[in-house]
């Protein structure tokens, strides 16, 4: 009870849910196991186990209950460890009586020789129906949600069948893989590591890189240097350093400045990856040119395009990204990158001052 | 209403009084001898050079077609009779015949480590956090 407790309010917000590979999955979890995990307090039929959301299992058991309805099957299902519901939809070609003399008429010409297909689907349906149709002692497979009905959780199957397992093999297979999958999927706690573990490096690096974007937004600064840069990201640090230089405060003096200095080329390497950020000239002295201010490579993109729609070679298709960024480097600056190209196009569209033909390309008037 | 859940258990441990009486089990065993008057099959097995041997009560899954000297796999209630014996009422038997026992008892003890395995963990964490 208790540990349900701690669970639900550990429990992930769902935006984090996708994360998990488990989530996505069919989770082969034991029967004992569905009916005990928590359910989510956020979505309804979402459970967790471990902390993994689970909504989906496959399950093997054998058989221990039946009902039947013109609709669906009800099996209950044993795995050895618990006994679940498994409510199972009749598919409409089970439902269909087909008429017996007529397919007895039909399996006979087939016998001759020549391959009747109309034989063939009835063989089929056949089959199917064989295996969908259960009794109790039967091996029977079955993935799909797990939902509750009634204060009980059952599986709605998306697929079931019964299993052919004369000697066990299949069992003992399942068996034996099972508990592997606990140890290496379902008792590994994957969805708190990158909140604990990657805290410090990864979310500094895009918390700096927010406070830059912010910045340049509502600056409207056109250009970029370290140094401004530097003074933005300081706050960002003293909290960081406090808690890690408790037992290292002789190292952390004279290192914080340069984990600053990292930090800030490491914020202007995603920025312009991004192309946010791009440098018209590499030279001495480091100036970065914020992409979406930068009115001269606006027009110079802009001129471009509509230079080159008119030729006869682009009317139809319009110009490609790559061309374009040809051509921009060639008239423009070498250093364009095409991240910061990208940037300028959409900016560029969005002001409907060119146009996009398909994927890629684009022309204008 | 759908019944117990009926673990795994070796023959051995039927008769031994590990398991108690009413328990849902499911249990392995060559069938050795039946007799459909009483509804009477024992099921019988080798274990640590002793033969060990499991009635079975197989009113519910009659008729069965009885093939002496295989394997089967029963799942049931277990109940104690008046000579002091247990008895197993089944509702599954099935023949197994062609099974690899020790394979069986492998992914039987496989998952009965995991069991208590994940059970320790448990303890402890919940010790844990008692002292906590």
């Amino acid at each position: 009870m208790q540990a349900a407790q701690m669970e639900s309010v550990e429990e992930p917000p769902s935006m984090l849910w996708g994360l998990d590979p488990i989530f996505s999955t069919f989770a082969k979890l034991y029967v004992r196991d569905i009916l005990q995990m928590t359910e989510s307090i956020q979505v309804p039929d979402v459970y967790f186990y471990n902390s993994h959301p689970i909504f989906q299992v496959d399950v093997l058991g054998t058989v221990v209950y039946k009902r039947e309805r013109d609709s669906f099957f009800c099996y209950g299902v044993d795995d050895g460890t618990g006994v679940i519901n498994c409510l199972c939809w009749k598919k409409d070609l089970l439902k269909e009586k087909g008429d017996p003399t007529k397919s007895g008429a039909k399996h006979s010409d087939g016998a001759q020789g020549s391959f009747d297909p109309v034989a063939e689907l009835e063989k089929l349906r056949q089959a199917q129906k064989n295996r969908c149709h259960l009794d109790i002692g039967d091996l029977l497979r079955v993935r799909g949600p797990v939902k509750t009905y009634r204060q009980q959780r059952e599986i709605t199957a998306h697929v079931y069948y019964k299993v052919n397992d004369p000697v066990m093999a299949v069992q003992i297979a399942w068996m034996m893989e099972v508990p592997q999958l606990y140890r290496q999927c379902y008792d590994k706690p994957i969805l708190q590591q990158p909140d604990e573990m990657g805290d410090s490096s990864f979310t500094l690096l895009s918390k700096a890189t927010n406070v830059i974007k912010d910045f340049v937004k509502q600056k409207m600064a056109s250009k970029v240097r370290p140094y401004d840069v530097m003074d933005l990201l300081h706050p960002l640090f003293p909290v960081h350093s406090q808690t890690a230089s408790e037992d290292q405060r002789p190292v952390a003096g004279p290192s914080s400045f340069q984990r600053l200095r990292q930090l800030v080329q490491e914020t202007l390497q995603v920025l312009q990856d991004e192309g946010i950020l791009y440098r018209k000239v590499r030279s001495q002295d480091e100036v970065y040119h914020v992409t979406a201010e930068d009115t001269d490579l606006l027009i110079a993109v802009k001129d471009i395009i509509r230079e080159d729609s008119k030729r006869e070679h682009f009317a139809e298709k319009g110009c490609h990204v790559l061309h374009i960024l040809t051509a921009v480097r060639h008239s423009y600056s070498l250093n364009v990158t095409k991240a910061a190209l990208e940037v300028i196009l959409r900016k560029l569209e969005c002001n409907s001052e060119i146009v996009s033909t398909r994927d890629n390309y684009y022309t204008a008037f | 209403m759908l019944p117990a859940a009926a673990v795994f258990h070796y023959p051995w441990e039927i008769n031994s009084g590990a398991v108690e009486e009413g328990q849902s089990v499911r249990v392995f065993g060559r069938l050795t001898y039946y007799q459909p008057e009483e509804s009477r099959a024992t099921l019988s097995t080798q274990h640590a050079s002793k033969e060990h041997c499991v009635v079975v009560n197989t009113k519910h899954v009659e008729p069965f077609d009885p093939i002496t000297g295989a394997q089967y796999i029963a799942l049931g209630e277990t109940e104690k009779v008046e000579d002091g014996g247990v008895v197993l009422r089944a509702r599954v038997l099935n023949c197994i015949d062609g099974v690899n026992i020790a394979l069986l008892q492998k992914a039987i003890n496989e998952q009965r480590s995991f069991f208590s395995e994940r059970e320790q963990k448990q303890s402890e964490a919940a010790q844990f956090t008692h002292d906590t």
